[in-house]
């Protein structure tokens, strides 16, 4: 065998290791999210939550069942979220009515309702919100601070 | 010394460049223990409730006292950084058609940032507790919400009680909240970027719309009375009573005690 071969087989066994790893974690997610595992520590995923990414920025969002705890990232960078009860009026002349919103250091003037009765989609809303607002530009250290309203 | 409040659509030049010296001023200078970041920091403190449970800034009754007292202290301090007592927070009627966001004003626009020219950093401007990540004034007019009309601010205008319980953002018929998310909180969203974000301040833009702000309580006082803060009296949890301190003001700043301009030695033309 050369040089060459030898790390070859090595390189494809690392791999090799590394898939094997990622079934056998994937195969717990399954079995924990299932309603007979009885574990209490593997919540199940939320079907709100995502991880994707748009206008070239990853935009990761996890709800949390505490009002308050919702969690968002915006190409690896934390933006901390407040929840509040809020009148929104549609600039579109619809009734005002009102809702939960979050607001954040980035959209402190303009909530985004949480929407969790139709489209329970608000967490998305505000992802894709705040990535128009920074166009180029990344969140800093400061979006991380969590603040009280 | 008193001062007249003008529209920014009729100052002179030389008005213009003596109010953008000043806050370029302050910003390296401090003048009666405070400096221009001073007002940052007092922002994004009093955005959040105190310990004492109190909303002093937004989203409460003293949303419209408390920035009247902020803005004069600027003002004061403006005065005194500059030694030029004539110096006044003019206000931007953005109803009308004069923009402040000229390059002989409060700086021109490049792809959202302020990068050259007036309130870029080689002009003097350094951005402060940005939560984005820049050291440009980001502006982003128009991409996220469109600036009230003449007619909506008559809607607003119309309103005849300042507030009412529960005292906060979920209000539907008060001046207070119709003022503070249809118009006030719009036009952070209108020029968007840092006017958008806690740390509003920043964009010196802060001041021409407050001071507009200001000049619309003052103009729906001047109809339904001086003397109509509410919550009166008492110790109503959660929000400042018409006699109560707002901080970080000094004691006996309260709703009441600013309630006439013509006692804080300013008045609108």
């Amino acid at each position: 065998m050369t040089d060459m071969k030898r790390r070859d087989l090595l390189r494809y066994s690392a791999a090799g290791v590394v898939t094997t790893a990622t079934v056998l974690v994937g195969a717990q997610g399954l079995a924990a999210s299932g309603p007979a595992s009885g574990r209490q520590n593997a919540a199940p995923e939320d079907p709100r939550d995502f991880d994707e990414v748009y206008k070239g920025k990853k935009i990761k969002g996890k709800h949390n069942a505490a009002r308050d705890k919702d969690e968002l990232r915006i190409n690896n960078k934390k933006l901390a979220l407040t929840v509040i009860s809020t009148l929104f009026i549609p600039e579109d002349g619809s009734a005002p009515h009102v809702g939960l919103g979050y607001i954040s250091a980035i959209n402190h003037y303009d909530p985004v309702e949480i929407d969790n009765d139709k489209h329970k989609d608000g967490l998305k809303k505000l992802a894709k919100k705040v990535v128009d607002i920074l166009g180029d530009l990344e969140l800093s250290d400061e979006a991380a601070k969590d603040h009280k309203h | 010394m008193a001062v007249v409040r003008k529209s920014i659509a009729v100052m002179t030049s030389a008005e213009k460049t003596a109010f953008i010296d000043a806050l370029r001023q302050f910003k390296t200078t401090s003048a009666n223990g405070r400096n221009y970041n001073w007002y940052i920091d007092q922002h994004i403190t009093f955005f959040s409730r105190t310990s004492d449970n109190i909303s002093h800034a937004h989203q409460s009754p003293s949303f419209f006292p408390w920035h009247r007292e902020y803005l004069r202290l600027l003002e004061l301090d403006l005065q005194t950084v500059s030694g030029n007592p004539e110096i006044f927070i003019p206000y931007w009627d953005w109803t009308g058609t004069t923009s402040p966001f000229t390059a002989d004003f409060l700086g021109s626009i490049t792809n959202g940032s302020v990068s050259s020219g007036n309130f870029s950093p080689s002009w003097g401007w350094a951005i402060y507790r940005s939560s984005i990540a820049t050291s440009f004034l980001q502006r982003r007019l128009g991409q996220n919400a469109s600036r009230p009309t003449a007619t909506t601010v008559n809607t607003v205008q119309g309103y005849t009680v300042y507030d009412r319980s529960p005292w906060n953002s979920t209000v539907s018929s008060s001046y207070r909240n119709r003022n503070e998310i249809e118009l006030h909180n719009r036009v952070h969203n209108y020029v968007g970027g840092h006017m958008g974000t806690r740390e509003a301040p920043n964009d010196p833009a802060f001041w021409l719309h407050h001071c507009n702000i200001d000049r619309l309580w003052w103009l729906w006082q001047s109809n339904r009375g001086i003397d109509t803060y509410q919550p009166r009296t008492g110790t109503t949890s959660g929000v400042i009573d018409n006699t109560e301190t707002m901080r970080p003001f000094a004691a006996g700043r309260t709703p009441f005690a600013v309630r006439d301009i013509s006692a804080l030695e300013y008045s609108y033309a």
